[in-house]
């Protein structure tokens, strides 16, 4: 059972989550709560996947420094002790040139050599680091006990990987500051620190020093006394003490027994005393007696336990009741007659007596809360990612359990396999990873995963998609048909560089692109993405089964899409087309698969019909001229085309024009002849291109619109800065639907609109990263009904002005409902767009924008 | 390098009667009238009558000041409690106020424990004495001009310089949990002291002492430090002491050794995370006293007091050669070695980290700087003989280590029932129940452990803010305090 005996100081697994792996803590304390229940205080340990990534990256480089000796290494050595975290400031410390130079080489841990890859890549599961991070946790969720113990150069990882649950750590992380630091103290080396070491003394040079004057003899065993005349010399002593304190009149009345007196004669302050009694007469046991009875009566010791009255003694235990053991306070205000040394002496020998004792019995009951060990039984509940196999004995039914149903009709192959070790039988499944990716692991993978936080191997599924499942919006922007590495690219048209990371971007942004509003980090909004469809995507959306309703999928992008069907499918189904055929589906967009439309006829010819199926006349049937629809090229064409289409590109996409800042626009000037340069279609394009108000709202139908003219100068829409009323309504939704109230309303609110800078109102072009925070509307029953009892028109206007409170629609549609309505609005055009994309695409995110 | 056998020596011991009676201030672990409590059972044990006692004399300022800097002994002499707010500035500077407060009398103990150590050290130099034992003394951490770790002065720098009159060569051992950075620092560039300390290392107090410390300039090699975990017990401790000084003796050759004898090792201590029993903490002094080299014993560490008054009585009885009984004689603390009232205490049962394979590695790794020194001239490495006398301890000695341990043995090792486990600590402070080794977050003074010592961060981040002040590009290792 001493398994199950978790003491303080003990390191140990705690389970939080039951998906994500354990988490490691050392037990610091352990508290029993009013309830019963027993608290950890526990000290965090963090694993690398908990670390920011540029903090990995420079622990490994410090790694290399320690094993190393070379100029570089010392170099980041130094660097790396404290670095800098912030994202800015991370890209400052890559901007080292020899940090950079060092980033190309393979940073591993010291110690990994002639460690295989597989080995390699576990022996990073293995590394933990220590924070001063100190929390509370139910030592219920204990799930098991581990090691954690500082790596010592001397050993090999080997060592740790061969062992269970062992666990080592170099560094120490500050997670509030997000620093690493060595844990390593430093003995400094200068005249500041070294003494000078004496010289040895020459022949005949003469020591100084003599032991007569830093020393005095106050015992020597050259006495020529037996122990036995020492122990009757320490007797004789003791018995002339009680009898003095039968002469003495304050020790009668605190002794009153002769017992009494003679414990307290017996105290050692009498023995050392007779001692030194004895050294002073020169060993002579006679002359030693008779100064024990010296002419003024027999000679009495008594330390401080006994010089003490009894009301002293209480005015102490009082003091120390109030002031602990503060004896410089106790001295001032309760024994001013005492001295310090006094009151020291007296308090350790007063821990002797019944009264501390007693006390400390109090004392103890009190203490009871605090335990030195708690016995966890072993947890045997399955986890919740446990498939159960209440359906066929197919491992492919993970999928079903998994989607609610939804979509779960085939078992498929590629499910089957687990994500670590590929086997393909195994007792247990456990979901794994995030729910729309499907994946699943083996028994042993799935205890390997929660106690290391990672996988056995770090194959096909890299680990990348692992740690997109911490965050419930793992930033996808094509994390679609499994990739494993995303690069960073650069926003700013026409240059769409590439980086491996988000530091190397930001310091090619600020470099390449100037300051600016390039000054701004990065990576503000994570969240923000749009869907890009690649031809493949749209191939796999025709193809798929598994996608047969994509319409279900645009209303509910929420719900997971068996992704790993998906592939198989497009996988069989791919291999029977040509290049060219594949081509033709992708681009073509109307393959044989997709839905083949049914031919209905025209309006009139179906009004003919259904009027023949009543019975009516057939002969009536010519005279409805006004049901044959009006050629397109007939129709009345606006006078004004309010949001004109933007001409489409050779690949039949639009070409959006960017708007360009004052600047640019005074730049563009300048130059000669700008060449005007198409936007490629696929590159990510700023907020404000996709998102002009003049643009987005054009009816798609409409053809051969004139191209849009050049509007620099566009000025805010006044949309844009909501006024005083309009705020107002929007605090009062805000209340009513207990949503906060968006990021973006602040930021005009606060005078500080984030595409408005100075005074003169100069436009910036602000780009996706900086856009205010994403917003998604799931419309609830109740919003749905609310919003079916308002009209069209309400519903529209509430569509353009999500702000304002809805007018009308019964008493149902209160403010919820209303900006229900209102948000579902924008909602089902942006769906409509996205719908057929949220094949590949994970939970999606309908971006409000303004 | 002959030994010597388990024999009476001429023993010196320095105690003042005021040691016990400093006190370093509510809820500080650190606690002279440990020193008393052991001097009380060293009467009753009656050792007290073997040896040669002496009260030091207080240590000058001059004596202080061939180790420490003047102004920094200038200021300890002149800092009270009552004067402490006119000192601010220099309290920083010194690192004095939290760790080591400033507390009555606080000159006069450094006084007292200095004064110890070098007197001890004259006694062996003059040859008056074999084996000198000051545990007032052992105060490893202080620096040159700066207090740390509950030490202020460092006695055995003090007593080191003054042995280096009439030793060549001087050997530093030190068995407390912590690392002895103020010693090993102070001798980190010379080549005629060799300090040796065993240590509990990673996430500890002072955060010094890795493995690859190892002296610099002239010192190289002669700088030696063994890394530990949590959980040494005697068997592992003697498996990694025994080698490494033997080797020791044998490649530096010294003529004189000091041991510093911190009691936090022992299991149960309120600071420490190791699990030696007293037994197997004195068999460091028994070892390092066969090799029959003049030989100071100090103190050090040591806060679950009870255990380190057993510890240096058991320690005092080993110099002296003489055996003393398990039952502890009656004594004015009696009441504090309860339930069991017994000399010897047993392991707990806390998981030993030191696996075997890792304590070959670090001694091997030791070794191999060990080869790097130049042999001492003019003496030829010999055969240790046998020992003449075939004690008790010889015998233990004989055992193999990777056989079972004979009943006899075991026997030795086995402590009543009724001996009290020892994590209770005194009944004082608020952090008595706490976990032992919690508590180099006490030694360390820039832990957020309490609010003293949040205070005591922000003061550090003030000291901070000035060095980057003064140069903005800064050694992390300095701008970040050192302790882990």
């Amino acid at each position: 059972m001493a398994a199950n005996m978790y003491r303080v100081g003990d390191c140990v697994y705690f389970e939080t989550s039951p998906k994500s792996p354990y988490q490691i803590r050392r037990i610091e304390e352990l508290n029993k709560t009013a309830s019963g229940n027993v608290e950890a205080k526990v000290m965090c340990f963090y694993r690398r996947r908990d670390l920011p990534n540029p903090l990995i990256q420079l622990a490994d480089k410090h790694q290399m420094a320690q094993s190393e000796d070379s100029p570089v290494a010392m170099k980041l050595k130094k660097i790396c002790l404290k670095t800098p975290i912030g994202e800015e400031q991370a890209a400052q410390a890559v901007l080292d040139p020899a940090l950079v130079a060092m980033e190309e080489e393979s940073t591993e841990l010291p110690g990994t050599d002639g460690l295989a890859p597989k080995q390699r890549h576990q022996a990073k599961h293995r590394e933990l680091f220590l924070s001063r991070h100190v929390e509370t946790l139910p030592a219920t969720h204990i799930r098991g006990k581990c090691t954690v113990t500082l790596l010592n150069e001397t050993e090999s990882l080997l060592s740790y990987l061969n062992k269970d649950d062992a666990f080592f750590y170099c560094l120490v992380f500050d997670p509030s500051q997000k620093t690493l630091l060595a844990d390593k103290g430093e003995i400094r080396v200068g005249s500041r620190y070294q003494t000078e070491v004496t010289n040895l003394l020459k022949e005949g040079e003469d020591d100084p020093r003599t032991s007569e004057d830093l020393e005095t003899l106050v015992w020597t065993p050259e006495h020529g006394l037996t122990d036995r005349q020492i122990d009757q010399f320490l007797v004789v002593s003791r018995s002339v003490g009680t009898f003095a304190r039968a002469l003495d009149c304050s020790s009668s009345v605190k002794q009153p027994s002769l017992h009494m007196s003679a414990a307290a004669a017996s105290r050692d302050i009498t023995l050392f005393h007779a001692m030194d009694t004895l050294h002073k007469s020169g060993y002579s046991i006679e002359s030693a007696l008779s100064s024990l009875v010296p002419a003024s009566g027999p000679v009495l010791c008594r330390d401080e336990m006994e010089e003490w009255s009894a009301s002293e003694a209480n005015l102490f235990e009082e003091a120390l009741d109030k002031y602990g053991k503060d004896f410089a306070d106790i001295r001032q205000d309760f024994l001013p007659w005492k001295t310090l040394k006094n009151l020291v002496e007296y308090y350790y020998m007063w821990k002797t007596t019944d009264r501390y004792v007693q006390q400390k019995r109090v004392k103890a009951v009190e203490a009871e809360s605090k335990l030195k060990q708690v016995y966890i039984p072993n947890y045997n509940k399955p986890n919740q990612a446990l498939i159960t196999s209440n359906s066929n004995t197919g491992g492919g039914k993970a999928g079903a359990v998994l989607n609610g149903g939804t979509n779960g009709t085939a078992a498929m192959s590629a499910a089957q396999l687990c994500a670590s070790c590929q086997v393909t039988n195994a007792n247990q499944w456990y979901a794994w990873g995030p729910e729309h990716l499907q994946y699943r692991l083996c028994g042993s993978c799935w205890q390997y995963w929660k106690k290391y936080g990672g996988l056995k191997t770090a194959t096909v599924f890299g680990e990348s998609e692992a740690e997109g499942a911490k965050g419930p919006r793992g930033e996808g922007e094509d994390a679609a048909l499994s990739v494993s590495h995303r690069p960073h690219r650069c926003t700013v048209l026409n240059c769409a560089k590439e980086f491996k990371l988000r530091a190397h971007l930001a310091r090619h942004v600020a470099t390449a692109h100037g300051g600016g509003e390039g000054a701004r980090p990065v990576m503000k909004t994570r969240a923000a993405f749009y869907l890009r469809a690649s031809p493949f995507t749209r191939l796999a959306r025709r193809l798929s089964r598994a996608l047969r309703r994509p319409r279900h999928y645009a209303r509910s992008p929420f719900s997971p899409i068996n992704l790993a069907q998906v592939k198989h499918e497009c996988s069989i189904a791919m291999a029977g087309l040509g290049g060219a055929e594949m081509r033709a589906g992708g681009a073509g967009g109307a393959a044989a698969a997709g839905g083949v439309a049914r031919a209905r006829g025209a309006v009139g010819a179906v009004a003919t019909r259904l009027a023949a199926a009543r019975g009516a006349p057939v002969a009536a049937a010519r005279a409805h001229d006004w049901l044959l629809l009006t050629p397109r090229d007939r129709m009345p064409a606006p006078a004004h085309v309010a949001f004109p289409k933007p001409p489409k590109a050779p690949d039949g996409s639009l070409m959006y024009e960017r708007v360009a800042s004052r600047a640019e626009i005074e730049a563009r000037r300048a130059e000669p002849a700008p060449a005007p340069a198409p936007a490629p279609p696929l590159k990510r394009r700023a907020y404000d291109d996709i998102n002009g108000l003049d643009r987005v709202g054009a009816p798609r139908e409409s053809v051969a619109a004139p191209p849009p003219a050049k509007r620099p100068n566009k000025h805010p829409a006044p949309m844009q800065r909501p006024s005083r009323e309009q705020y107002a309504a929007m605090c009062a939704r805000a209340q009513a639907t207990g949503q906060p109230l968006p990021a973006h309303v602040f930021a005009h609110v606060n005078g500080k609109p984030t595409n408005i800078t100075g005074r003169g109102g100069r436009r910036h072009v602000i780009s996706w990263m900086d856009a205010p925070d994403d917003l998604y509307f799931r419309a609830t029953e109740a919003a749905k009904s609310a919003r079916r009892t308002l009209s069209c028109g309400e519903l529209r206007r509430g569509a353009r002005a999500p702000w304002r409170a809805m007018r009308g629609g019964g008493a149902a549609a209160t403010g919820g409902a209303g900006a229900g309505a209102g948000v579902g609005g924008k909602a089902a055009g942006a769906g409509a767009g996205a719908g057929a994309g949220a094949a590949a695409a994970p939970p999606l995110q309908l971006v409000i924008l303004d | 390098m002959a030994m010597q056998p388990h024999s009476k020596k001429r023993v010196c011991y320095y105690y003042d009667s005021d040691i016990g009676n400093y006190y370093y201030g509510q809820g500080h672990p650190m606690k002279p009238h440990r020193i008393r409590m052991t001097h009380n059972l060293l009467l009753n044990y009656g050792l007290y009558r073997k040896m040669e006692i002496y009260r030091p004399h207080k240590a000058t300022a001059d004596e202080m000041t061939k180790f420490h800097s003047d102004d920094y002994i200038r200021f300890l002499r002149s800092i009270r409690p009552d004067n402490m707010s006119e000192y601010n500035k220099q309290m920083q500077r010194f690192n004095v106020g939290e760790d080591c407060p400033v507390f009555d009398g606080l000159y006069e103990f450094c006084q007292l424990s200095a004064g110890g150590s070098v007197a001890a050290a004259v006694k062996l130099n003059k040859q008056a004495s074999e084996i000198c034992i000051n545990w007032g003394g052992g105060l490893h951490h202080a620096k040159k001009s700066e207090a740390s770790g509950f030490c202020y002065v460092n006695d055995i720098v003090l007593g080191i310089l003054e042995l280096l009159k009439y030793h060549q060569r001087v050997l530093y051992i030190d068995i407390d949990v912590h690392h002895g950075d103020g010693v090993e620092e102070a001798f980190y560039t010379t080549d005629r002291v060799m300090t040796v300390s065993f240590h509990k290392y990673g996430e500890y107090f002072p955060g010094t002492g890795d493995l690859r410390d190892i002296g610099a300039g002239k010192g190289k090699y002669y700088a030696v430090n063994i890394p530990l975990r949590d959980g040494m017990d005697d068997e592992s401790y003697e498996s990694i002491f025994v080698p490494i000084i033997s080797k020791v003796m044998e490649t530096f050759q010294p003529s004189a050794v000091v041991l510093q004898c911190g009691a936090d090792s022992l299991t149960g201590d309120r600071l420490g995370c190791f699990n030696l029993t007293v037994r197997g903490h004195g068999r460091c002094v028994e070892l390092v006293k066969r090799f029959g080299l003049p030989f100071l014993l100090v103190g050090g560490g040591g806060y679950t007091i009870r255990n380190v008054s057993r510890c240096w009585t058991y320690e005092t009885s080993v110099a002296l050669g003489v055996e003393i009984a398990n039952e502890l004689p009656y004594n004015d603390y009696f009441e504090y070695f309860g339930p069991d009232f017994k000399l010897h205490i047993s392991p707990s049962n806390m998981s030993n980290q030191n696996t075997p394979e890792y304590l070959e590695k670090i001694k091997n790794r030791l070794f191999e700087n060990l080869r790097m020194l130049p042999h001492a001239p003019g003496v030829q490495v010999q055969a240790i003989p046998e020992d003449a006398v075939n004690d008790e301890s010889e015998d233990e000695d004989k055992i193999d280590k990777d056989e079972r341990l004979p009943q006899s043995e075991k026997d030795k090792r086995i402590t009543g029932d009724g001996e009290l486990s020892d994590s209770e600590d005194e009944g004082e402070g608020g952090r008595r129940d706490n976990r032992s080794y919690r508590a180099p977050q006490r030694k360390r003074p820039r832990l957020d452990k309490d609010g003293s010592q949040i205070k005591d961060e922000i003061k550090t981040e003030d000291i901070k803010d000035d060095v980057k002040n003064v140069s903005s590009v800064e050694e992390p290792k300095k701008e970040v305090p050192p302790n882990p």
